[in-house]
């Protein structure tokens, strides 16, 4: 186990620049998850760990060594992939056995080591099969077992629970979560799926355009997003205008106190998660326009004073509520965060 | 049994009758899927009876026909000949083990070729296709007149040869030897075992390839384990194409005459001994082997190429 940092690292592919001066260091036994939408660089900074891309500027380091020129196989790194990318020819047990055999693990110890892997992932009767025959599931606890068989300096994990059914997918990372955290092992999680970073990663790294926009404890990715893409991107925000005045925030259809943590004046964005908006019992009636039952909750969209949208999470109980109903809100200035306008 | 005779006729007879009238108005969508599979072979079945399966069974009637220019009587003497005189059995010899090191030299070529077109960004990609994929639409007369410009008496290599070693010209000259045949052979062949091994690597998983690397593989060991399985499909299935391709060259070894192969011999039969039947019993010969080497490859392999 390590730390690893990537520092004032930029990757240009042509004119396009796929990593924009990003730096992250990542303790040593420490989950980061990069998350971002599609194209923002996270696998491409993932490749860069990897050590299947080389930097155009900036330093990659392991326990402060420049790795940034030294080939993926001398980096000792285990990586799973979204696609399993399992080798087909092998049986899953040589599948396992093959990263202590290129390091040139005796053959007993390797047998013995990947039993051991499969039998902590709960395979061990798959020892045997062919790859082509096991579900998505399996083949995804066989690429781990197969990168944790090499006792990786870092375990890189490019989106492995895409394609996995909804149900699978939470069971499984539950697992990976439990497991990462057992092994202590540092990690890199990237993946576009911002829920799973934050109920499995210690820190999560937010992407955009190949830039780091943010990089945080998950509630701090959630609770004080660093700018408009942030508060966007993880989870759903209410983003609105107003204006802070002699500590007062000035909301168009209505006044609070400015959060006492704001020393800004004048023309702020500030965001109000949904959430965080007590429904029923409040000064401010909106007017309920879209519903969108969700299962455990409902969401509701619903047009303030002003005309400006505002999304709610409503409880089950209220799933008598229809679109044209008015609902009476409170907005509470604690739970009203102003941020960085990205603008 | 008589009325069972006439029942079973008259059963098939409506059976004809039901599929020719279900494939002019057909009812199902499957008779419609049936009467677009008929329409799309016809013009392919049409040729292959004109081209192929009538002058096929003449050649193959000939080959038993006592008379050398005519099918007439029957006699097994012409196979005979192959089996038994060692002036043939010689040039099937020549025929098996030329084609076999072209192919085999080929394939060696053409691997690490594709390889590098389908893994690497190369510059001109574009041009670099075009110029390895030439030799597939040049004549074999043509590639043995490239291998004579190159290897001749005055060719453009034997000069260079002939400065460099002190020799003269017509002593380092291949052109018309085994040797200059062979690089015409590997010129056309190269090509035809690149072009399914490009399609074979496109398919390659390239993350499996990645994930040996992250384990610690070597590029070479990466080829090993990972990539060499993955294409031997397509390797075994360039063999076979490539292996058949050797055993049919004819313009090429027609021009440049290195070494007596099959095509070359069953030419002379026809052209210098008017030996019909002969030249028919060879063709029949080397027809059913290379179908006959084709299918057992099937069979027996992963390969990927049609008969």
């Amino acid at each position: 186990m390590s730390e690893v940092s990537l520092e004032n690292v930029t990757k240009r592919f042509d004119s396009t620049v796929a990593v924009d001066d990003v730096s992250i260091d990542i303790d040593d036994g420490e989950v980061m998850g990069i998350v971002g939408p599609s194209g923002c660089g996270k696998t491409t900074a993932l490749r860069l760990v990897a050590g299947f891309e080389t930097p155009t500027d900036g330093a990659i380091r392991y326990d402060g060594e420049d790795v940034t020129h030294v080939p993926p196989e001398n980096r000792n790194v285990g990586l799973v992939f979204q696609s399993y990318a399992l080798f087909n020819n092998m049986s899953v047990l040589k599948n396992v056995t093959f990263g202590p055999k290129m390091h040139g693990v005796s053959k007993r110890e390797r047998r013995e080591r990947a039993e051991e892997l499969l039998e902590l992932l709960d395979i061990e009767e798959l020892a045997d099969r062919d790859p082509k025959t096991l579900s998505g599931g399996q083949q995804q606890r066989v690429g781990l077992a197969r990168a944790l068989a090499i006792e990786p300096h870092i375990l890189l994990l490019d989106e492995p629970m895409t394609g996995l059914d909804a149900k699978l997918k939470q069971n499984l990372r539950q697992e990976l979560g439990q497991l990462l955290e057992d092994l202590g092992i540092t990690t890199l999680y990237v993946t576009h799926d911002q829920e799973q970073a934050m109920s499995m990663c210690d820190r999560i790294a937010v992407m955009n355009e190949g830039r780091l926009e943010q990089i945080g404890t998950p509630a701090e990715i959630y609770e004080q997003p660093a700018n408009e893409f942030v508060a966007g991107f993880i989870g759903t925000a209410n983003l609105l205008e107003g204006t802070i005045r002699d500590g007062t925030l000035s909301l168009g259809f209505g006044e609070v106190d400015a959060p006492e943590t704001t020393v800004e004046e004048g023309d702020v964005t500030v965001l109000v998660r949904p959430d965080e908006i007590p429904v029923g019992d409040g000064p401010l009636d909106v007017e309920v326009t879209n519903l969108f039952y969700q299962g455990e909750h409902v969401q509701a969209t619903a047009e303030l004073p002003d005309g400006r949208e505002l999304t709610l999470r409503l409880d089950r109980s209220r799933k008598t509520v229809g679109t044209g109903d008015t609902l009476s809100i409170d907005i509470d200035p604690s739970s009203v965060h102003v941020i960085q306008s990205t603008e | 049994m008589g009325a069972d005779h006439v029942s079973t006729d008259t059963r098939a007879a409506e059976s004809v009758q039901a599929t020719l009238k279900s494939l002019v108005s057909p009812a199902s969508e499957r008779q419609r899927e049936i009467r677009r599979i008929v329409a799309l072979c016809i013009p392919f079945s049409i040729l292959l009876v004109f081209s192929g399966v009538f002058p096929l069974t003449e050649m193959f009637r000939i080959s038993f026909s006592e008379s050398r220019l005519v099918t007439e009587g029957f006699t097994v003497e012409y196979y005979r000949t192959l089996v038994t005189d060692p002036y043939y059995r010689n040039i099937a010899f020549n025929t098996l083990w030329f084609a076999a090191a072209t192919t085999v030299t080929s394939i060696c070529v053409a691997v690490p070729v594709a390889h590098a077109l389908e893994k690497y960004a190369l510059p001109a990609k574009s041009v670099i296709l075009t110029v390895l994929s030439f030799p597939n639409s040049l004549p074999g007369i043509v590639a043995a007149f490239m291998i004579i410009i190159l290897f001749g008496n005055t060719g453009v290599l034997s000069n260079v040869f002939a400065f460099l070693s002190g020799q003269s010209r017509i002593d380092v000259a291949i052109a018309t030897s085994v040797g200059g045949l062979f690089f015409a052979y590997i010129y056309s062949m190269i090509p035809r075992a690149l072009l399914l091994l490009r399609g074979t690597y496109a398919e390659v998983n390239t993350d499996a390839e990645e994930a040996a690397r992250a384990l610690g593989a070597t590029p070479l060991q990466t080829f090993r384990y990972v990539t060499l399985p993955q294409i031997k499909p397509g390797v075994i299935g360039a063999f076979i194409l490539v292996f058949r391709t050797g055993l049919a060259i004819f313009g090429t070894v027609l021009i440049l005459k290195g070494l007596l192969v099959w095509t070359l011999q069953i030419d002379r039969e026809l052209a210098q001994g008017f030996n019909i039947a002969q030249a028919s019993a060879m063709a029949t010969v080397w027809f059913f082997f290379v179908f006959g080497f084709t299918v057992l490859a099937l069979r027996y392999t992963s390969a990927e190429v049609s008969i």
